[in-house]
């Protein structure tokens, strides 16, 4: 992991281990070589993951020629090297260290979640320790509850893993270790923030220390069913793996060595449509609403498969097909690819964390896209990469991370994309046409109007001349802004001609499958059908429709993420209803299954023509993602007109921003026990005295049609004129709010 | 008898004694003579006097053999594998069951269903717990692997019931708390029953 993040120049190198001669890159540690080569070295606190924590010291292998033992884990390899990792003193060492570890461990194995799957317990077994020579007088060491997860210092190794995915992965930075010699703990030093993302550390715990609270003394885990799915909610497509009984879902897991998931789908698992009949009357009408209406409406969490059944039904019937935020995303992207010629931002995660400059803008990033903040932070952590983060509001949650902050006025993101272009791209050689358009800017207006000063942008070029290998992060805000697509193309500048490492985060869901596959329309005619969406005849997976629809954990099918992988998703839980592709057989189309459909995703768009049972789902040994493939390149045709920017009216008055919080992304992460909390409005003090409301105030406004009946809360940890405003509580009608996130919006109070 | 005698399947040359029995009658006089002859032996009373004796001594002396079930029962051998008793701990009553999971998972007819919870004295709780008595074949597995001697095979081998379901609970297992004083500590698959003294008897030396 180490190597593969510093920019050394890779050096070939050969090394012999146990006899076996292997060849390497030089940078590469020990450990990574072995474990490429199949060798086998026992550990209990590396984490491929992250960069090596060195705290148990069971990688020790012995070096010919070196005196004394090396930890393989962080110990570059050197040419020609012969290393044992086998012997009978090291052994010992081994044996010695799992004693250790064992002194005083409660011997609740019986009660304890992790037994069967606990790493201190095979370890046991396998270096035979059937004695133990120390001992010493235990402290008093009380059970924890932090929220999400429990910790039971009791059993903790002190391994560290947890607090290194705190830190250099999630980035909440809540866990830290306590010195104390035998006493040490590890600590919440954020236990009020309650985080969710505390579940990512538990998830590597090797013992039962830290664990889920919601799943703690329910099941062994040898009792539960695993099956392997994909995220359905983030849009990062990251693996899930769902652990069923009883026809439940007990608790998520990951291939917490390689991967990392988002809180909503760790926690968010129990969205399925529950006891679900046939109801062949109420299929009946659903199908005479199809052949009634004129248009399909349909929400992100909507697989590949049925978009393309969607799209078929469009090709056969001449439905209009309405996914607003998908189609925003649509034409952002295209605005974007005729820019670069490429169909796709040539993004990738795995290119963000290697940055030393990272710019994001237009989305908050910690709420909307936490897989891509994780990489972010990684980039932080590992890259000390600057962080500058453009926004009309400040995130507290990523302050840490955040080396500049540039703050710019909502509505202005057309000025602030030209000013970056303009700034980024002050050196670089580029067709005349365009130098043209960035030389007419208007910088002091630009400046004026956006609130951005030319000084911080000079601070920010400045800044960035110093490093190499830049990354730029968009988000939603700019998707639905009405001239999203001159900041695509401003911003496609960057990818295109200063080498940027561009992020278009797709809004959640499947907004990125939805938008490759369906031809998307702006308006919606004559009597429409939703899925997911309040139509005139609605079917719903939330229970709550015309007709049922499975939820995404109850069918097969593929996603689209925003990896650019298209990713198995599996049925985890049984139905009993009907699903999509029966409709689409009773108005025309033949397919038995609607994984029939994952082999016709369009080629034009980068799938591949793939059986979906034979879409790959693992992780290798040395933790390279082999789930379902990565979407080909494509290539557009380019046109490169830049508009000016146009001027913006200023948004004045009560603003609110449409932002869910960071574990909640749609109305089906709402159904979830686990997640449950209550949406409010949430504003700063100056927002409460400027639309004069006091904390706890009841209040309704209207977006997009759109009726909020919210109580108003005041959050000091946020500044500014601008409130939150959470869409994830709205049912089916979430999907309808898809404007621009910035609103100006007419508060009227209800009762206090 | 030697290895080499046993295989010796000659039957001829082996000291076979053959019975003299009575041709057996084929007219019809020999047959009434035979029944005549049998049923005026002086036997008959020799058989209707230990009857007498019998009832002599059950009604007058008090050695009556009959058990008078259901209304009496006789104890029932430790090794009887009948229907499962939940046991409680005798210092706190609390039941004896941590949850641990081995017996569900050892049962090889798959009866066992439980789920367990984390309750507000941070162990682990039992919250449901069945054994579907239509599957189970008493095999003794769970109560053999139970680490905290928890479920046992109780003395309750009358399983007739209008449902299934009458057994099959943990509260029906569960020692009554107020019975707690009477709950039989199990004894162990290897231990004898209960009247064996009572049943030790002379083995008889000739038949």
């Amino acid at each position: 992991m180490m190597s593969t993040i510093r920019n050394v120049e890779p050096k070939a190198i050969n090394l012999t281990i146990d006899g076996k001669a292997c060849s390497a890159v030089f940078g590469q540690t020990i450990l990574e070589i072995a474990r490429e080569n199949d060798i086998y070295i026992p550990t209990m606190c590396y984490l491929t993951k992250t960069l090596p924590i060195a705290s148990c010291r069971m990688c020790v292998v012995d070096v010919e020629g070196v005196d004394g033992l090396i930890l393989s884990c962080q110990e570059k390899a050197t040419d020609g090297a012969v290393i044992n990792t086998q012997n009978d003193e090291l052994y010992k060492e081994r044996q010695n260290i799992m004693k250790l570890y064992n002194v005083n461990h409660p011997l609740e194995c019986g009660v304890c979640d992790k037994s069967g799957e606990c790493d201190l317990q095979n370890k046991t077994m396998e270096f035979g320790v059937s004695g133990q020579n120390f001992t010493t007088k235990e402290p008093a060491r009380p059970v924890q509850n932090w929220g999400v997860v429990s910790y039971d210092p009791a059993l903790c190794i002190m391994c560290e893993k947890c607090v290194r995915v705190s830190t250099e992965i999630t980035g909440d930075e809540a866990l830290k270790v306590k010195f104390g010699g035998y006493s040490s703990t590890i600590i919440n030093v954020k236990e009020d923030a309650n985080y969710k993302t505390l579940g990512e550390a538990a998830a590597v715990c090797p013992v039962g220390a830290l664990v889920d609270t919601s799943f703690k003394y329910t099941a062994n885990a040898w009792e539960l069913t695993q099956i392997p799915s994909s995220c359905p909610h983030c849009g990062a497509g990251h693996d899930v793996n769902y652990e069923v009984r009883h026809g439940k879902v007990y608790r998520v897991t990951n291939q917490a060595e390689f991967s990392t998931m988002c809180s909503a789908s760790r926690y968010g698992f129990d969205f399925d449509n529950k006891n679900v009949k046939k109801d062949v009357s109420s299929f009946n009408s659903a199908i005479e609403a199809f052949e009634n209406a004129r248009t399909i409406l349909f929400s992100n969490e909507t697989s590949n498969e049925e978009a393309l059944i969607f799209q078929k039904l469009k090709k056969e019937r001449g439905y209009k097909l309405i996914s607003s935020e998908a189609r925003a995303y649509q034409k952002f992207m295209n605005a974007y690819g005729s820019v670069t010629g490429k169909l796709l931002a040539n993004g990738t995660l795995d290119k963000l964390t290697k940055s030393r400059a990272v710019i994001v803008m237009g989305t908050r990033i910690n709420d909307d896209a936490p897989i891509v903040k994780y990489h972010l932070n990684m980039a932080s952590k590992w890259q000390r990469a600057r962080v500058v983060y453009m926004h009309p509001i400040a995130d507290d949650e990523i302050s840490n991370i955040v080396t500049q902050f540039i703050k710019y006025e909502a509505g202005s993101e057309e000025g602030v994309a030209a000013l970056l272009a303009d700034t980024l791209l002050k050196d670089t050689d580029l067709p005349e046409a365009i130098r043209a358009v960035l030389n007419d800017l208007d910088i002091g207006n630009l400046s004026a109007e956006s609130n951005v000063g030319e000084e911080e942008l000079e601070t920010l070029r400045k800044s960035l001349l110093k490093k190499v290998g830049y990354s730029l992060v968009v988000g939603s805000d700019l998707y639905a802004h009405p001239r999203a697509q001159n900041i695509a193309k401003l911003l496609a500048l960057l990818e295109k001609y200063a080498g940027f490492n561009v992020i278009c985060i797709p809004p959640a869901g499947n907004a990125m499958g939805i938008s490759l596959i369906c031809e998307l329309d702006d308006e919606a005619e004559g009597s429409t059908v939703g899925y997911n969406v309040k139509g005139d005849f609605t079917l719903s997976a939330l229970g709550d429709g015309d007709l049922d629809m499975p939820a995404l954990n109850q069918q097969e099918g593929t996603l689209t993420a925003l990896t650019k992988r298209v990713v198995p998703m599996n049925v985890v839980l049984e139905y009993g209803g009907y699903v999509l592709n029966d409709i689409a057989n009773a108005l025309g189309l033949s397919a038995e299954y609607t994984i029939e459909y994952t082999k016709e995703l369009p080629s034009k768009k980068g799938f591949e023509a793939v059986e979906f049972d034979s879409l790959p789902d693992y992780f290798d040994a040395v933790g390279a993602e082999h789930r379902g493939y990565l979407l080909n390149e494509v290539e557009v045709a380019v046109d490169e007109t830049l508009e000016e920017p146009v001027e913006m009216d200023g948004y004045d008055g009560t603003v609110v921003y449409n932002c869910n919080p960071q574990e909640h992304f749609s109305a089906f992460t709402a159904k979830s026990k686990n997640l449950e909390q209550n949406a409010y409005l949430r504003g700063s003090q100056q927002f409460a005295t400027a639309a004069k409301l006091a904390d706890g105030d009841k209040i309704s406004y209207i977006i997009d049609g759109v009726k909020f009946e919210r109580v108003f809360k005041i959050d000091t940890s946020l500044k500014g004129t601008i409130a939150l405003n959470p869409t994830f509580d709205m049912g089916l009608s979430s999907a309808l709010i898809s404007s621009y996130r910035f609103n100006q919006v007419e508060i009227e109070k209800v009762g206090s | 008898m030697s290895l080499e005698q046993f295989k010796n399947r000659n039957v001829g040359t082996q000291n076979y004694k053959t019975l003299d029995l009575d041709h057996t009658p084929v007219t019809g006089m020999g047959q009434f003579k035979q029944v005549v002859s049998r049923t005026f032996k002086p036997e008959l009373f020799v058989g209707l006097w230990v009857t007498f004796r019998e009832m002599i001594n059950a009604l007058f002396r008090g050695k009556m053999h009959t058990t008078q079930y259901p209304f009496e029962k006789l104890p029932i051998s430790p090794r009887y594998r009948a229907i499962h008793d939940m046991l409680r701990l005798l210092e706190s009553g609390h039941y004896r069951c941590i949850g641990c999971g081995l017996c569900e998972k050892i049962c090889i007819s798959n009866c066992i269903t439980m789920d367990t919870q984390y309750d507000e004295n941070q162990r682990k709780e039992v919250s449901e717990y069945t054994i579907n008595f239509g599957r189970c074949i008493f095999c003794g597995y769970c109560a053999e692997v139970c680490p905290e001697l928890a479920i046992v095979h109780g003395p309750r081998y009358e399983t007739a019931s209008e449902q299934r379901a009458s057994f099959s609970l943990f509260e029906d297992m569960l020692t009554p708390i107020d019975q707690l004083n009477l709950q039989q500590e199990y004894q162990g698959f290897g231990a004898i029953s209960p009247n064996a003294d009572e049943n030790i008897k002379k083995t008889p030396l000739a038949y």
